[in-house]
């Protein structure tokens, strides 16, 4: 089918591997979205809160800089658990915005312009299709949650003592594994709106009344009942808990807000983000069909 | 013989509780399919179950050797899909939309841009290929779903009403397009539309569907080959040996009341004939109406038989 030929030939060369082709559609996705510019100043702004962190690391490291400081107490500089567990917190929100900013895009483009049955007719099955698109979020939430942070690690060890980062080295997990839930969560609750909701402002709009909405109505239930199971309708809280248990926290101050420390378990805590998660992928596999069926 | 194309082994399916088709059975071994059916006859549906979308919930239909729905993946490899609906993706340009899906199917990153631009050129775009898909007129974007179909080089094309919406000039343009990708290589191709024409100038043989059902499977190629010319003749003054005389040139006559006639030519005898032999017994031929079996008459004579079952016409 050469252009100057203009005659239709078939098609005799190689093909990729089939498990290989989800990436197809990360690929295109982030290319699209590296072409807004408010995208990119919104990643860039999001990676500025770790610059402060790291500058915070270098001074905590070095006596020379704290002595120039006109307020400069030694243990003001304390890189520890509760450090990570800020940083943590800090950049995950972080990635909340940034995922209301990309989420609803991902899937409701191609659905406004019926673009499914285009990709479930060819060797694509709608598996491929939601990894596509959850490596896209997953991606780029993983570039501002855990990634960074475990180069702040990397920073603290490489400027702290000797012995710092084996007494540390526990801390990797539960900045890999509370990221890595609330990113998944994020992404697939993201991904479901999207393929609910076809405008991106009404799609953005859903995501923070599932995260807002739910919050009053667990504060309402736990007012009317007289109890405290409502929180767990606060997955922000929810995760924070999960959190806190991951950094050996030992009181819930700074980190919990009103909530008190025991007063939800933390496996019914985990229970709530791996219900949500699973809420999602239902909506995910209601929604994306190459075809609908007419009830009748 | 050649192998089939679709096998329908007594294929039902329903959607949403309502059985849409009812026990499918036939074989189809042309290389160019037509579909065709009035709204609502389940085209789009048995179009879906082809490439796997619904399942059968009785029965099984086989594409160029694969079960639809066990060996779905493989059969979908091999098949190139334009839908009847809109399908693109509005903010890309055309030749990226295109490569996108052919990298979707396989090709290398590199192949897939090179086959988009081919295709591109191909379907009598490639003035547009870098214009957003959602800026084409609806004839554009109708060649740009085929460019899509065929960029990675499927083995059957299935076209979902493909001329929908475009003007004449681009329906003729598309129909070459469409034989010539059947002519210029062994693809298969499944066409869907309620345009006979269209069925007529670019396939070998005919499914017609009916409430779900089939109503007729029809060999074209067979049908035109065996077509026999009709005369429907209005005469004065025709005696029975004016009829006797063209029953021994090899004609076949039936005789109505106020000198109608019909009769049926064999290939070997020609109108002039006729005219002679009128000529000679002194028959006034007042009118003639002279015509062929056309695929509109295959399908209105498959439509008007109730509860059509699987036969042959």
């Amino acid at each position: 089918m050469a252009v100057y030929k203009r005659r239709y030939a078939p098609y005799t060369g190689s093909l990729t591997p089939e498990w290989s082709r989800f990436f197809v559609l990360t690929r295109f996705a982030f290319a699209e979205l590296f072409k807004s510019r408010f995208f990119v100043l919104l990643l860039i702004l999001s990676l500025v809160p770790c610059l402060v962190f790291a500058a915070y690391i270098f001074i905590a490291n070095n006596r020379t800089v704290q002595s120039l400081l006109p307020l400069a107490p030694a243990d003001l500089f304390s890189v520890e658990a509760r450090y990570f567990t800020v940083i943590v917190i800090v950049q995950t929100q972080v990635a909340f915005l940034l995922n209301c900013w990309v989420g609803p895009v991902l899937i409701a483009g191609d659905l406004t312009n019926g673009a499914l049955p285009l990709f479930l007719s060819r060797p694509f099955k709608r598996s491929d299709y939601v990894l596509g698109k959850l490596s896209v979020l997953v991606l780029l939430l993983s570039a501002v949650t855990w990634v960074p942070c475990l180069l702040l690690f990397s920073l603290q060890a490489g400027l702290a003592r000797n012995g710092w980062i084996w007494s540390h080295l526990w801390m990797i997990v539960p900045i890999v594994l509370c990221s890595g839930i609330w990113i998944l969560m994020l992404s697939l609750l993201s991904l479901a709106v999207s393929a609910w909701v076809k405008l991106r402002i009404v799609a953005t709009g859903v995501i923070f009344v599932t995260f807002f909405v739910p919050t009053g109505l667990g504060e309402m239930f736990n007012s009317i009942m007289g109890t405290h199971w409502g929180r767990l309708l606060n997955f922000s809280d929810m995760f924070r808990l999960i959190l806190a248990q991951g950094f050996r926290e030992q009181s819930a101050s700074g980190i919990l807000g009103p909530m008190g420390w025991n007063e939800i378990p933390v496996p019914a805590a985990w229970g709530v983000l791996i219900l949500l998660c699973l809420l999602s992928l239902v909506i995910l596999n209601a929604r994306l069909r190459a075809r609908e069926a007419v009830r009748g | 013989m050649m192998n089939p194309t679709i096998e329908l082994n007594g294929l039902e399916v329903q959607l949403g509780g309502r059985t849409i088709l009812h026990g499918l059975t036939g074989i189809l071994r042309s290389r160019a399919i037509g579909l065709l059916g009035p709204n609502g006859a389940g085209k789009s549906t048995l179009i879906n179950t082809l490439l796997g979308f619904h399942a059968p919930s009785k029965g099984s239909v086989r594409v160029l050797g694969l079960d639809s729905h066990a060996d779905a993946q493989a059969l979908r490899s091999l098949v190139g899909y334009m839908p009847e609906n809109d399908a693109f993706i509005a903010k890309m340009s055309g030749v990226r939309f295109v490569r996108y899906m052919a990298e979707i199917s396989g090709l290398p990153s590199a192949q897939a841009m090179e086959r988009a631009h081919e295709a591109f050129v191909y379907v009598g775009l490639g003035e547009a290929r870098y214009r957003p898909v959602g800026t084409y007129s609806l004839g554009m974007k109708q060649l740009a779903k085929l460019a899509q179909a065929i960029a990675h080089g499927p083995k059957l094309l299935i076209l979902d009403e493909p001329t929908n919406g475009m003007d004449p000039p681009a329906r003729k343009r598309l129909i070459e397009l469409i034989r010539e990708i059947r002519e210029a290589s062994d693809i298969c191709l499944l066409l869907s539309s309620h345009l006979l024409r269209d069925v007529e100038e670019t396939c070998d043989e005919v499914l017609i569907l009916r409430n779900g059902k089939i109503a007729s499977i029809c060999n074209l190629v067979e049908e035109r080959r065996a077509n026999r010319k009709f005369l429907e003749l209005e005469t004065i003054g025709a005696e029975a040996t004016f009829t006797t005389t063209l029953e021994a040139l090899g004609c076949e006559c039936a005789v109505f009341a106020d000198g109608r006639i019909k009769v049926v030519m064999p290939d070997k005898v020609e109108i002039r004939e006729v005219f002679k032999v009128a000529a000679d017994k002194g028959v006034q031929i007042r009118r003639m109406n002279h015509r062929r079996d056309s695929l509109e008459d295959i399908f209105l004579n498959a439509m008007e038989q109730t509860g059509a079952a699987d036969g042959r016409i």
